[in-house]
């Protein structure tokens, strides 16, 4: 096991580095001068020229790549261009918030679509399979900008039953935090509801077909011990995956709900940054989303082995 | 001495902006066609403003938004500030300035009770300070505005004189901007460069904190000279980009006011009883940028453009003559704006009635084209923004011009890259716009001139050039006047911009709200604001 983690941190350094040279140059190859962008409507020849300057945008790429690595190993994102603030401050602010909002999504995909998925698998072709099926069709379906501004005009607007738009950190008052999160998680988190519902439903689908479950019924367990015990457990396998990759979807697709709902998360951050064309904060937000990524892979992959006695990683086989 | 001076509203730019649609009265207004808003407000309250974009930093020599400019107005006072015709007042100065016979030395004399918001005096250091900080900080904003100040002295703690390389009529225009903010030496020796991170000025209003990205939080200042006026004790500046959800935010009383609402949705605000509606006349344009030749970049020199509308006057002309600038204003943004064909607004007093605009003609315009010798359908590429807005403006440009056989493909782009790009002259036309400056010399100067810091068409006209040199060594209203009169003839005539229509600022609050100011300039002016009992 230690050698495969080994094995798997080298390798995860590898796709680092090589992430940030992509993310350096694909920074770069944005079309749009980021001393034009910063100067906006008050752009002259002598301002562009010291804003570059100023920024070290007028150094060769190799010696800007070099002082991005440089700094970044020692913790220095450094500075938005836009507005001066440090980087790692910004990420450091916005980032929870995104995570705050991820998990919540997560949670609402989590209660509606596993349940829905378990549901239609065991009531396959009646009214209930259908009406799963229709509800995970509709939440791939329906755009997040969309439910947003119906929902901020329906319960917020209309019925005055929750604030429209806001953030509060949580541990400064839990509960107008929730009041505020409950939309947003509950608009991000339909996609992924739908997604993990037919994932599910499919994945229940295969394991009440096999074998190991025909054994357990003919053995006489109760029915209830066969679809949680077995077939659920084996079903997860596949549906933690997805778990883990709709994270970070969740995390890089939370910019539009952040943007409708005024969540200053991580998403409108780098959003935002890349049509100013600050780069450090580009910088800085991708190569932090690229770690969250290789670690997040890496957990899944560690979690097959505690859900799946079958599934041995070869090092800690070995 | 004093005798050969000349105070500013009968040298400089005085300018009235009145209605383009006669009608609408002043530069501002509350809800479309009723009485100024004198209801009673109650002292205190927090009140949160949406703002349509972030702003930049928040320092007055480095800021470069109309949004920053928004949040300075409630914080950041300058020498001189516009009331509500957009006349020049004086605001920490105590007089408007006196400008010497030769127009070569500027008096200005400060009020003696203004404070900082950190408790220390205003004085004509502090503002020396500051003005030599705008001329001189890296990557300063305020350097171009300021090109023509060569020297700031202190005559005394409340008078300071400015010493001008030569003379430059927009000067009081450009004080009452940012470059007339004054910042306190005391923050300004503590934070350095960094000063946006924590300003602190003379205003209404200081600052508590910002989070980049979302919020801007300010609270009453216990140090301003004009204490008992404020009413709010906090305002919050909340970042809410997209136009609906700023709207649907107000109508939930999630915040008090927003600006920049959709000409669209005027009309539905406008009889929606929950919230009031305030109109500010224009002050900027929009218009479409046709690359005559700028082939080497914005401040190169001029070259030969290979495309048909960049190469050839009159099709330029014929282009013009078959857009309908009221079918636009009223397809578009529901007749809100304000149809025109010149940088300044219908009714601007430096905009002389002789300029006129052409009306549509169809027939014109084909035999223009025919004339040309090139084969219609004449190619057009016109850059313009991603916005829902700007695609249906694109679409009826393309439309229009279709008629008189112009083939327009819209390039929509985002603006960062369409302003790389036309910068660089890698574009054939480019709808863009101005959000406008007080002083006509803002809306014209640097558009038009050889080498002009924003004239990305690359118009290079000597005539054009000598007359707005003039605009700008005249300290004469008349005289000024007559020059921008003839820049503009004949820029008309070579059409390195096709103006269009001047968008009107709309700002919504909920009924609550009273007691702000907004003039053509578009910033909400909180100082009085207030919330009804």
């Amino acid at each position: 096991m230690t050698s495969y983690l080994l094995r798997r941190a080298g390798a995860s350094l590898v796709v680092l580095a090589m992430a940030s040279i992509v993310v350096f140059l694909g920074v770069r190859a944005l079309p749009g001068d980021p001393a034009l962008a910063l100067a906006g409507e008050e752009r002259d020849p002598v301002a562009l020229v010291q804003i570059r300057e100023k920024y070290g945008l007028d150094d060769p790429v190799v010696v800007q790549y070099g002082n991005y690595v440089a700094n970044s190993v020692q913790g220095d994102l450094g500075f938005s261009t836009r507005t001066g603030t440090s980087v790692t401050t910004l990420i450091g602010e916005r980032l929870p918030v995104t995570l705050e909002l991820a998990l919540l999504a997560m949670a609402v995909g989590i209660l509606i679509g596993i349940p829905a998925g378990i549901i239609a698998a065991l009531k396959r072709g009646t009214a209930w399979d259908y009406v799963s099926n229709a509800f995970g069709l509709l939440g791939l379906s329906v755009p997040n900008f969309w439910l947003g501004l119906l929902l901020i005009l329906f319960i917020a607007v209309q019925l005055g039953l929750l604030p429209a738009s806001g953030y509060v950190p949580f541990f400064e008052d839990p509960v107008e935090n929730l009041k505020r999160m409950i939309m947003p998680a509950f608009v991000l988190g339909t996609g992924l509801a739908a997604v993990l519902m037919r994932q599910m439903r499919s994945a229940m689908l295969e394991s009440l077909s096999s074998d190991y479950i025909r054994t357990a019924r003919s053995k006489g367990l109760p029915e209830r011990q066969v679809v949680l015990v077995h077939a659920l457990r084996n079903s997860l396998t596949t549906v933690v995956t997805v778990i883990g990759l709709q994270l970070g979807a969740l995390i890089s697709g939370a910019v539009v709900t952040e943007t409708i709902f005024v969540i200053p998360g991580f998403g409108k951050l780098l959003v935002d940054a890349v049509f100013q064309r600050d780069f450090p904060i580009i910088q800085g937000a991708a190569l932090l989303t690229v770690v969250g990524y290789i670690v997040v892979n890496l957990l899944v992959d560690l979690s097959y082995s505690l859900l799946n006695p079958r599934i041995r990683v070869s090092g800690a086989a070995s | 001495m004093r005798g050969h001076r000349r105070t500013l509203p009968t040298t400089l730019a005085a300018v009235a902006l009145l209605s383009a649609c006669g009608g609408g009265g002043g530069a501002s207004s509350t809800p479309d066609g009723a009485a100024p808003d004198t209801r009673a407000v109650s002292k205190g309250g927090d009140l949160v403003l949406a703002l349509a974009e972030d702003p930049d930093v928040l320092d007055p020599s480095l800021g470069r938004t109309l949004v920053g400019r928004e949040v300075f107005v409630n914080m950041c006072e300058k020498l001189y500030d516009v009331d509500e015709e957009l006349q020049i007042v004086p605001q920490l100065a105590a007089a408007l300035p006196e400008t010497s016979a030769d127009g070569l030395s500027v008096t200005i004399t400060l009020r003696t009770d203004a404070v900082f918001n950190d408790g220390t005096p205003l004085d004509a250091a502090a503002v020396k300070t500051s003005l030599d900080r705008h001329l001189s900080i890296k990557g300063s904003a305020r350097k171009t505005e300021l090109a023509a100040v060569s020297g700031v002295e202190v005559v005394d703690p409340a008078t300071i004189q400015l010493t001008l390389s030569k003379p430059f009529a927009p000067l009081a225009g450009q004080l009452a901007d940012r470059a007339g903010m004054v910042m306190s030496p005391a923050q300004l020796t503590k934070l350095g460069d960094d000063f946006g991170s924590s300003p602190v000025c003379v205003g209404p209003f200081s600052f508590v904190s910002r989070q980049a990205g979302n919020s801007i939080e300010l609270k009453k200042s216990t140090d301003y000279y004009d204490a008992d006026k404020v009413n709010l004790d906090t305002i919050t500046y909340r970042v809410i980009t997209d136009a609906n959800v700023r709207l649907a935010n107000v109508r939930s009383g999630d915040v008090q006011v927003s600006e920049r609402i959709s000409a669209t949705d005027v009309d539905k605000v406008a009889a929606d009883q929950t919230v009031r509606l305030v109109t500010g006349e224009p002050l900027g344009y929009q218009g479409i940028s046709i690359n005559i030749g700028n082939t080497a970049g914005v401040g190169e020199p001029v070259g030969k453009v290979t495309t048909a509308l960049g190469t050839n006057k009159d099709l330029r002309k014929a282009f013009e003559l078959s857009l309908d600038r009221n079918v636009i204003n009223q397809v578009v943004f529901a007749g809100k704006y304000v149809p025109g064909c010149f940088p300044l607004p219908p009714g601007n007093p430096f905009l002389d009635e002789s300029l006129t605009c052409a009306e549509r003609d169809l027939d014109a315009a084909k035999k223009l084209i025919a004339d040309s010798g090139v084969a219609a359908p004449v190619p057009v590429e016109m850059t313009i923004g991603t916005s829902p807005e700007n695609l249906r403006l694109g679409q009826v440009i393309q439309s229009l011009a279709k008629e008189a056989g112009f083939d327009v493909k819209v390039k929509s782009t985002e603006f960062a890259s369409a302003l790389d790009a036309s910068d660089a002259g890698k574009y054939d036309a480019f709808q863009v716009g101005w959000s406008g400056r007080v002083d006509p010399d803002g809306n014209i100067n640097d558009f038009l001139t050889t080498g002009g810091a924003r004239n990305i068409s690359g118009l290079s006209n000597p005539q054009v050039d000598a007359a707005l040199a003039t605009s700008r060594s005249s300290i004469e209203m008349a005289e000024r006047k007559t020059a921008f009169t003839e820049a503009l003839k004949i820029s008309a005539e070579e059409r390195p911009i096709i103006y269009l229509y001047h968008q009107r600022n709309f700002l919504v609050s909920t009924a609550k709200v009273a007691g702000i100011a907004f003039y053509a300039d578009g910033l909400p002016r909180l100082k009085t604001a207030g919330l009804t009992a």
